[in-house]
């Protein structure tokens, strides 16, 4: 068993090395769970819960510095004990969100010690020791792995043997009643991304991927397809300025007579490269800086050969930062650009390299983290949960395709459009409307694939007969006649209802477990 | 009528978009700040970040309150965002609805203290502070709608 558990903390560690991996989800339930079922020797039920957990967590996002919970240990430790003592994904999910919660106070704890490493950063920089910044980026991101790693493999170690014992002892009707509730769950994710883009104007889309998937019984992936096109349609009435807006900073590009680039390819393809560890070592007083400066680090090099300016080029990118890594690209290849224009003009004025930098982190945040957290990421959990509750192994892999295909080659892109155009390009998309359209289109995707999610992803029933016990009819009978899935959905705008009323997420939480429990109890739901 | 006036050193962006425009139902942003007003280029990255449905406003600090005052704005479900304590103190002094300050995030710089995660005050801001305070506005740290709110007054 010792093999098995240090096998489960090195998935752990490897999804706590999702800060050097780009954000690129490796680290969500849906990955990792599988992962653990192939060392326990049961795939198809890592699949399941690993579904289920993705399921719960999926309105939990990371945005700024408020740090959600902690799913990676909360979702490895659940999946294997839920595995080990042979329990369904309710157990899993019994174990996971406690653990997260607790998980996500050690993490922030570590985001406030890595403060204390500033000051060696900025003796480094002081020295122009870029490699010594380099290395301290590293080792400080490795310590979250590497922490984090010997805690849960402690946990398995000294705590399975009582876990399993414990769990033995649950009596059958909990187990059903935390399958209920387990089932009702999801809802409070919906309701978490529903907070994020319902409103008034585009709740049609909603009801028509509910529709879609109720009624006709169309698979997420095709309501996602669907959602597409109509983004695309509803869009279109103005966007002929989008394809000429394309050449127009192309032009632009070849017109203007630039000395020709210091930067290689190679070159900027490093920044790209190294942008994929841009929060290995976040932390709650400056956040992404080093982050940064290490992503830079190959333009400086080949921009600055005196101690002198590369000290001082690293001292100016050892300032606060925190951006969306999906969009951090864009900023690190405008930065390269500008920082060569200050290594060949001695009237540059370096100052504007910073004012630039800053003054484009937070708006850019904004747009990527919508797109990503609130499109791209909606629909891979979608069709990735929807396959995996069905034990298919295509849920995990296509989560990630679909999520990180347009975010690696977007992320690839943006290093040169930066690079190669500065600000022209967003000057360009500024003029031409296009970030409306495309947080329209956007929207409206996103929220036909939250609209199916009730319908496919949650199997709530009542087992309620009308009538004498025998000749009764099924409530639940009649109840699809009129809306399939109305109780999920009637569920899902409940505790809608209640986000909206800022009640906090984990008193939802609770409410939802106990509904479940109380439901499955009085046979009111199964 | 102001839903929320925020201090936000990084303005609009993921916190702002992503959970305070929805979490409040505004359909207004104003921008305060003399810097940007005069900042052609900072207008329009903040143009992009914009959510989707809401107007944007930006406005130096002494336009920001003639505005704000004026019944023009009263129709609109505003969503106010400064950058510092000192422009909070301006406009809170100015604009008599603001009964409640919101801190989001303020960067930790030279001679500043963090008092909570994202929030960094300095010696020069503490008796702007205590004098809202004493006015009875509420100063409270949330980055994000969910948080629960920390008292800023027991913190300093």
């Amino acid at each position: 068993m010792s093999l098995t558990y240090l096998l489960i903390a090195l998935i752990a560690m490897f999804g706590h090395s999702e800060d050097f991996l780009g954000t690129t989800l490796l680290s969500r339930p849906l990955v990792l769970g599988p992962l653990v079922g192939l060392v326990l020797g049961d795939v198809t039920q890592g699949i399941i819960i690993g579904g289920t957990l993705e399921l719960i967590f999926m309105g939990n996002i990371k945005v700024g510095a408020a740090i959600p919970p902690d799913v990676i240990t909360g979702g490895v430790l659940g999946t294997a004990f839920a595995i080990i003592s042979g329990k369904g994904p309710a157990i899993a999910l019994a174990i996971a969100v406690p653990v997260s919660i607790l998980a996500e106070m050690v993490i922030s704890g570590l985001f406030v010690l890595r403060a204390i490493l500033n000051k060696k950063f900025d003796q480094y920089a002081d020295d122009g020791d870029y490699k010594g910044v380099q290395r301290l980026h590293i080792l400080s991101g490795l310590l979250r792995p590497l922490f984090m790693g010997v805690i849960i493999w402690l946990a398995l170690q000294l705590g399975a043997g009582a876990m399993k014992s414990f769990l033995d002892m649950i009596p059958a009707w909990v187990q059903s009643g935390l399958q209920v509730a387990g089932n009702m769950l999801p809802a409070l994710g919906f309701a978490l991304l529903m907070n994020l883009m319902f409103n008034k104007k585009v709740a049609p889309y909603f009801f028509l991927g509910f529709m879609l998937a109720a009624y006709l019984k169309l698979p997420v992936i095709a309501i996602g397809g669907l959602g597409v096109i109509i983004a695309f349609i509803v869009t279109q009435d103005t966007s002929k300025e989008v394809s000429e807006d394309e050449d127009d900073y192309s032009d632009v590009n070849t017109e203007t007579e630039k000395p020709s680039p210091k930067l290689t390819k190679g070159d900027v393809r490093s920044l790209f490269f190294r942008s994929l560890a841009l929060e290995a070592n976040f932390n709650f007083e400056t956040w992404q800086n080093t982050g940064f400066a290490f992503s830079i680090i190959p333009a400086l090099k080949k921009l600055y050969t005196t101690k002198q300016t590369m000290a001082a080029a690293l001292k100016r990118h050892l300032q606060f930062f925190n951006t969306s890594p999906y969009g951090s690209t864009l900023i690190i290849g405008i930065t390269a650009a500008m920082e060569e224009q200050n290594s060949r003009n001695a009237d540059f004025d370096a100052e504007s390299i910073s004012s630039v930098k800053l003054g484009l982190m937070g708006p850019l945040a904004g747009v990527f983290d919508s797109l990503f957290w609130g499109t791209f990421k909606v629909i891979a959990a979608g069709v990735g949960a929807s396959l995996a509750l069905k034990g298919n192994v295509l849920g995990p892999i296509l989560f990630l395709l679909i999520f990180n295909v347009p975010h690696l080659l977007l992320r690839y892109h943006l290093t040169f459009i930066g690079y190669n155009t500065g600000t022209k390009f967003l000057q360009n998309l500024a003029k031409n409307n296009v970030m409306d359209k495309l947080t329209k289109g956007a929207a409206i995707l996103g929220l036909m694939v939250v609209g199916a999610m009730p319908a496919t992803l949650m199997s709530i029933t009542t087992p309620l007969t009308i009538g004498a016990a025998k000749s009764g009819s099924a409530v639940q009978g009649i109840l699809d006649q009129i809306v399939p899935a109305m109780i999920p959905l009637g569920l899902t705008f409940l505790v809608y209802f209640f986000v909206k009323k800022n009640v906090k997420t984990i008193y939802l939480l609770l409410g939802l477990l106990a509904l479940g429990f109380v439901g499955s109890m009085i046979h009111l739901f199964t | 009528m102001i839903k929320l006036t925020r201090i936000d050193d990084r303005l609009v962006h993921g916190q702002v978009a992503f959970t305070w425009v929805p979490a409040l139902g505004v359909d207004c942003l104003i921008i305060a700040n003399d810097k940007v007003a005069k900042d052609e280029f900072m207008k329009m990255t903040l143009g992009l970040a914009k959510p989707a449905g809401t107007k944007l406003l930006i406005k130096s600090v002494a336009d920001a309150i003639i505005f704000l005052n004026d019944e023009k704005s009263k129709g609109l479900k505003i969503l106010l965002i400064i950058n510092s304590v000192k422009d909070a103190y301006a406009i809170a002094n100015g604009v008599e609805e603001i009964k409640s300050v919101n801190f989001g995030g303020i960067r930790m710089k030279e001679g500043a203290k963090l008092i909570s995660k994202a929030v960094a005050i300095t010696e020069d801001d503490k008796p702007l502070l205590q004098e809202l305070l004493s006015k009875g506005i509420e100063l409270e740290i949330r980055q994000v709608p969910t948080d629960s709110k920390q008292m800023v007054g027991s913190l300093i």
